[in-house]
């Protein structure tokens, strides 16, 4: 069921007493008193500036002395080439460690020798309306604060797998069929066609729906996959290559979505992460993939998804340093 | 002696209680420290589980919002634009999933505020209201809401910010809010309900509220079910658009006498039969001519009291009427 939900976007201008900006939630007098929760901020933080604009347009969390970065995959990838700073350095070079698109996370090496990583020890789950503490704006020598609250329960976000063919199916006694192809997808380049026999994936055989979504799970958008099919008499196989979900199908306007800006400032993938926890920092699309501190400088995970104009998702830092192990053992 | 010193010191506790009741951090033009951060964290969280429990996701037609429980037996604030209507069955969420049947009560169209009376029996945890109006501009405040719609895994939606601007119906904070919160309460430090969430500017940082002294303005009006204004937050049913489903002629004994009912018409719910005589219409004399200016008058969703009589009954009863085929 579609829900409208119910806010009328009509700003009254109040003539009355009004409180001056520099005292307001993120107003400068509230930064200037943040500033002792700023310090693991200020070493632990990346931000990727683009070459061609010399723009900041996302951050990283530092999480090896030796200059390993972990940041936003699909946000990372929208920029041709960009350098980092950490701290007052810059590093030009810098190269893809590996990367897992469940979580949207990439990791990056820059040639570092004595940084300082979050510390994963520290994190742990924090209730309702603890402040937390994240990157704002940045300037080129000093990372600004920005504070909010833990405002949810921490929780999986569903959403699909996040690499997908472009196709929806129909089971029909056992056997599964393609339904219909989006376009402009991987499925429709390779010239798949309604009423295709799904029989092989990869060489291996597909029961069902389910079996073919935890294939798809394993892998990333621009991976292709071999599909073997029958179609009429016929049996043939053709070579897809898979596409981000997010890219493919849109992020379908909301009026929430409008409301928060829509593309320019809401992170273009915001959903399916297998757990996160939930801030009220107000954060953009280009804000997020730097860390996540207590007032008392601990860690507790790297913002993933700037949602909507009320929401920010983080991984939590547990998870994160599971992921940290991983992909440092990818090939 | 010892006895004035006792008295003296129950004074000084007395009013040492009594002045830590207003956080000393509302008192600062900002932070100062980390401390002042925690200390906002720590009244924050202290009411936390109450005024989420108390919160409410509202649901009908299509629609979602958010409104909170103020007493024991479910009586609800919201918002105009949520409920929309007088008497409108509403389907009332807690944060834990449980589901009761609420009925909007009045609205100011004008100003945004609306009541609800849950009519499932309570008790209902619910939260206090700050009737003395003691916020004042700067102040820390918290807000809650059923944000884009009911999410159980989420839960209630907290947020955090300061009141910026204060006008008479209208007060501003910079607490985001999002369609769904619409209807929601925003607390000050010491958990009481100071306003009603209702809309939102074109930045982030501005969220507007109806404050509480404008629902105590209205509070009778609202409690007995008035339709106030003519603003722009909900609008009555069109003149002439509501139906009864009833054909009368007048009667030689005085009033109309009931000759036909359309099958589901709301005349024919409330129980009135072929036969029966209207006597009152909306407190007058029934005539034709009454019943006929009344129907002009009202539009679909509005209320018409009819007095009659069934057989040796005399029965009354306040109906909404139905949309005109």
């Amino acid at each position: 069921m579609k829900i409208i939900t119910f806010i009328l976007a009509i700003s009254i201008p109040l003539a009355a007493n009004s409180l001056p900006s520099e005292k307001r939630k993120n107003g400068p007098l509230i930064q200037d008193a943040l500033s002792p929760a700023q310090v693991s901020l200020q070493e632990s933080s990346a931000v990727f500036y683009n070459n061609e604009t010399s723009k900041a347009f996302l951050y990283g969390t530092v999480v090896s002395d030796d200059g390993l970065i972990m940041t936003k995959a699909s946000e990372i990838e929208e920029v041709e080439s960009y350098y980092v700073r950490v701290g007052t350095q810059k590093f030009r070079d810098s190269i893809v460690v590996a990367r897992n698109d469940v979580w949207d996370v990439m990791m990056i090496k820059i040639k570092a020798d004595s940084l300082k990583p979050v510390d994963f020890s520290q994190a742990k789950d924090l209730s309702h309306g603890t402040w937390v503490v994240s990157n704002g704006a940045t300037e080129r020598r000093f990372r600004r604060p920005r504070a909010g609250i833990i405002s949810a329960n921490k929780r999986e976000i569903p959403g699909g797998a996040p690499a997908v063919l472009g196709v929806g199916l129909r089971e029909e006694n056992g056997d599964l069929f393609i339904d219909n192809i989006t376009e402009n997808s991987g499925a429709a380049m390779a010239g798949l066609k309604k009423g295709d026999k799904l029989l092989k994936v990869d060489g291996s055989n597909i029961k069902d729906r389910a079996d073919l979504i935890a294939y798809l799970k394993k892998k990333s958008p621009g991976d292709k996959i071999k599909l073997s099919l029958a179609r009429g008499d016929e049996e043939l196989i053709l070579k897809v290559e898979l596409m981000a979900r997010h890219k493919l199908y849109g992020k379908g306007t909301t009026r929430n979505d409008q409301l928060s800006g829509g593309e320019a400032q809401q992170s273009a993938r915001r959903t399916g992460f297998p757990m996160v926890f939930q801030h009220e920092t107000m954060l953009n699309r280009n804000t997020v993939g730097g860390p996540v501190f207590t007032l008392d400088n601990q860690f507790v995970g790297m913002n993933i998804a700037a949602v909507n104009r009320v929401e920010a998702f983080a991984i939590p830092g547990k998870e994160l340093s599971e992921l940290v192990v991983e992909l440092q053992k990818s090939p | 002696m010892k006895c004035v010193t006792n008295l003296m010191v129950c004074s000084l506790v007395f009013g040492g209680l009594v002045y830590a009741d207003r956080p000393d951090f509302n008192d600062k033009e900002a932070p100062q420290s980390l401390g002042d951060f925690r200390e906002i964290q720590s009244a924050l969280q202290s009411h936390l589980e109450r005024t989420r429990s108390a919160t409410v996701c509202l649901q009908m037609g299509g629609g979602s919002g958010s409104a909170v429980i103020i007493s024991k037996d479910g009586l609800v604030l919201t918002a105009a634009h949520v409920t929309s209507k007088i008497d409108e069955e509403i389907k009332v969420i807690m944060e834990d999933g449980r589901e009761f049947t609420g009925r909007s009560l009045g609205l100011n169209s004008e100003t945004d505020s609306a009541m609800l009376q849950i009519e499932d029996a309570g008790p209902f945890p619910f939260v206090e209201v700050d009737l003395k109006d003691t916020t004042k501009l700067g102040d820390w405040v918290f807000s809650l809401g059923h944000s884009g719609g009911f999410d159980k895994a989420r839960g209630v939606n907290v947020r955090v910010g300061r009141l910026v601007r204060e006008a008479e119906t209208t007060v501003q904070s910079d607490c985001m809010l999002i369609g769904g919160d619409s209807g929601g309460p925003l607390f000050n430090m010491e958990g009481e309900l100071i306003a009603i969430h209702s809309r939102v500017g074109a930045s982030r940082e501005e969220s507007m509220h109806v404050p509480i002294r404008e629902f105590q303005a209205h509070w009778d009006e609202l409690k007995s079910g008035k339709f106030i204004g003519d603003g722009g937050f909900a609008k009555k049913g069109k003149p002439g658009s509501g139906f009864l489903g009833v054909a009368t002629e007048e009667s030689d004994e005085g009033g109309l006498k009931v000759t036909e009912l359309w099958k589901d018409g709301v005349a024919e719910k409330i129980g009135l039969k072929v036969g029966d005589l209207i006597v009152e219409i909306a407190g007058e004399k029934a005539t034709k001519e009454l019943m006929a200016n009344k129907l002009a008058e009202l539009g679909a969703g509005d209320i018409l009291k009819l007095k009659w009589i069934s057989g040796k009954e005399s029965k009354e009863e306040s109906v909404k009427l139905g949309e005109r085929p």
